[in-house]
């Protein structure tokens, strides 16, 4: 199987796992009560009118009086299309909602993945390259530490010391300055610093016990003897044959991450993102938009995964694709 | 095996062994049957006989004429499913995994050898068996922290806080200072509810996740893993893409699908994450016993007449133990992470005093009553960690080469 085939499978083998969760999802939604019917049938019985007529009415609306596997191909049309419907809670269509969402989390998810892919690897190569020394324990217990502290918890120890103790910077997260502003950087920088923390430890931990491996391999001894500058040695010869396996892990970890920190951390510095817009909505009972933002989350996932396996092929070659 | 367990190769009782009968069971399995017993009676009892809004044990207790032995000892309240899923797992860990180790007595020396060497780790283990014994216990000996909007922001003990902002001062007054008392030794909340109560009945549900989440992990990863390696072809096939699709499952995110649609409780947030949780292990345990079976004394296992089943629980599960408890170890402070994330967003059991939900209540007084937030918060992180150190441990103690494979 050559490797142009493998991508296709696996670019299938994704858009399958999608259906699968959108199935499931479908599958849930569609056998438990909707709050929208019981708050018509509600305010059908407030008002003096007939509560069953009412659940009919908001049925057809709803289109949900149709048969299962009509609604099931609706349903899925409406995803794939991203056609995802009108949320009461924001009186606007979700995906406008979602859009708008999107770019405030992109604002502080897009520094703090790049840091994370950045500085993990290095602090790895360094705490291998000093093994057992007072600097590679100052490393890992650093890792260990914000690995274990829960990102939420330090949010708001670091809220009360630089924003509410010594004022340098803003409690409350202003949606109105521009993206590319001090103003910005300085609200963002503390949710920033709290995710990479946390990303940066499971990160390293891969790379210090994956890059000791290389740094005593036949071809850095080559190396050395080359002359081979100590930059060039350790980023070329140890941290390419380092970032294969932790490829494999690194998408992952972090998306975990970023789900799960996402929701928390916007939450606690009150940025208006996904992982807010998500809490909200099911806080107000916004099917709609609970729903869109559930497989936003998703999506996100199935094509990360799916970008994982391909870069792992494109950065290994020596993977034989005639096994699989 | 039964009875006693030889410890040198040449003291085994040969003639023993192959008089043996198939169904003979081992000592741990009669203990936990006995045990177990009495255990599915209370259930069955709870379910036919107890009403709705009955506490079980009164009612047993006037059942059975022994109101005052009961009352004395504590046992008024009342169990849930998932209390009797806590007890049933705490007896599979009483009777497979610490009775091994004292019947093991050259073996277990050795690995308590091994573990000793790493301090973070001893301590680690101690704070976790102060976790286990206080979450077990403290909620039996302890009243339920009380709302009493009262005795508000009381600090913790040896500390002193403004009294302008303290509710009615419980311990002494000097100068417009209160002083905390012994009787609330971290302070109490905004509502007055004890801080130190609330992280102790937060530790039970702690201990609950971790203990009720890693049998139900295990039992699926460990089963799937070693049915699809033995069944092979397409079978394994496609018990494999299961896996992956389990895998790609953003977990958070859909419990929170879920959680909207039936309600929050505790019990579907364990169910939940366990089942979406055993994907890594069924891989890891499936390459494993793919690799094991390959090996020259599971061949002359299988030609001396072993069973599947046999060789499966005595040769392939034992062989791939120590990464499954490994990997148990550190799946644990994710899901006590999950859990009190959920609560402290207000999404979880919020009947059950937990230490996200004490993070969350705190916030608002951050300020001026930091112990609200700082006491559960540590207690989350130390238990967090000591799960991290202890995984770490285990790895260098049980299975030194595979320190790399673990961690990917």
């Amino acid at each position: 199987m050559g490797l142009s085939r493998y991508i296709a499978m696996r670019v299938v083998w994704a858009v399958v796992v999608s259906l699968v969760i959108a199935t499931v999802t479908f599958l849930l939604l569609s056998f438990a009560p909707n709050p929208a019917i019981q708050e018509a049938a509600t305010q059908a019985a407030l008002e003096g009118g007939d509560p069953a007529e009412a659940k009919e009415r908001v049925k057809e609306l709803r289109g949900l009086d149709e048969p299962l596997h009509v609604r099931y191909v609706d349903f899925l049309r409406n995803v794939y299309t991203f056609n995802l419907g009108w949320s009461d809670m924001r009186s606007q269509p979700v995906t406008e909602a979602l859009t708008e969402a999107l770019f405030y989390t992109a604002q502080y998810s897009i520094p703090w993945t790049v840091l994370t892919m950045i500085l993990g690897p290095l602090v790895g190569l360094y705490s291998a390259a000093n093994m057992y020394s007072w600097r590679d324990h100052a490393a890992t217990g650093f890792a260990f530490i914000g690995y274990a502290l829960p990102n939420f918890f330090f949010a708001i120890i670091l809220l009360l010391l630089f924003g509410v103790w010594l004022e340098w910077i803003p409690v409350i997260y202003n949606t109105d300055v521009g993206v590319f502003t001090w103003a910005n950087v300085k609200q963002l920088i503390l949710p920033v610093f709290v995710l990479v923390t946390g990303g940066i430890a499971g990160t390293m931990r891969v790379s210090r016990n994956e890059s000791a491996e290389y740094l005593n391999a036949d071809f850095m001894k080559t190396a050395k003897a080359k002359g081979v500058s100590p930059a060039r040695a350790y980023l070329y010869h140890v941290m390419r044959p380092t970032l294969v396996p932790l490829s494999t892990t690194l998408v992952g970890q972090l998306l975990a991450i970023f789900i799960g920190s996402s929701l928390l951390v916007e939450v606690v510095f009150g940025i208006p993102g996904l992982g807010r817009l998500t809490y909200q909505a099911v806080v107000a009972q916004d099917t709609n938009l609970v729903l869109g933002s559930t497989m936003i989350f998703t999506f996100i996932a199935v094509v990360g995964n799916l970008l994982e396996d391909l870069v792992f092929t494109v950065l290994d070659p020596r993977i034989n694709f005639d096994d699989r | 095996m039964a009875g006693k367990q030889s410890e040198r190769f040449d003291d085994v009782d040969w003639d023993e062994i192959s008089g043996r009968s198939a169904f003979n069971l081992a000592i741990n399995t009669k203990l936990l049957l006995a045990t177990l017993a009495p255990l599915v009676a209370l259930f069955v009892y709870d379910r036919v006989y107890v009403g709705e809004r009955e506490a079980l044990f009164s009612r047993l207790a006037a059942d059975l004429g022994a109101t005052s032995a009961f009352e004395t000892i504590g046992l008024t309240g009342d169990l849930q499913s998932l209390d009797f899923l806590f007890a049933f797992t705490l007896l599979l860990f009483a009777w497979y995994v610490v009775l091994p180790l004292y019947q093991n007595p050259r073996m277990t020396a050795y690995y308590w050898k091994e573990f000793k060497r790493n301090r973070p780790a001893m301590l680690s283990l101690a704070w976790l068996g102060v976790v286990f014994v206080v979450g077990l216990l403290g909620p039996l000996i302890i009243s339920p922290p009380e709302q009493n909007i009262l005795i508000s922001h009381q600090p913790p003990v040896y500390l002193t806080v403004d009294a302008a902002n303290v509710g009615r001062c419980v311990g002494q007054l000097t100068a417009s200072s209160c002083h905390g008392t012994w009787q609330h030794p971290l302070g109490t909340t905004n509502g007055g509810k004890d801080v130190f109560k609330t992280i102790v009945y937060g530790m039970q549900i702690s201990m609950k996740i971790a203990f009720i989440t890693t049998s139900i992990v295990a039992t699926i990863g460990i089963t799937f893993g070693t049915v699809s390696a033995y069944a092979g072809g397409w079978v394994d096939e496609f018990m494999m893409r299961f896996t992956d699709i389990i895998l790609s499952f953003p977990t958070l995110v859909f419990f929170l699908l879920i959680l909207y649609i039936y309600g929050a409780s505790l019990a579907m947030f364990i169910v939940v994450f366990s089942v979406f949780a055993w994907g890594g292990m069924a891989r890891y345990v499936r390459s494993k016993a793919l690799s094991i079976v390959e090996e020259e004394f599971v061949k002359s296992t299988r030609i001396s007449g072993a069973s599947t089943y046999r060789t499966v629980r005595r040769h392939v599960v034992p062989n791939t133990a120590s990464s499954i408890i490994t990997n148990i170890s550190l799946l644990i402070p994710g899901f006590i992470l999950a859990e009190a994330q959920l609560a402290f967003l207000g999404l979880g059991d919020s009947t059950l005093p937990s230490w996200g939900q004490l993070i969350a209540s705190g916030r608002s007084d951050l300020a001026f009553a930091p112990w609200i937030v700082l006491a559960p918060g540590f207690v989350l992180f130390l238990t967090i960690l000591a799960f991290n150190f202890l995984g770490d441990a285990l790895l260098d103690a049980l299975n030194p080469e595979a320190e790399a494979e673990a961690e990917s």
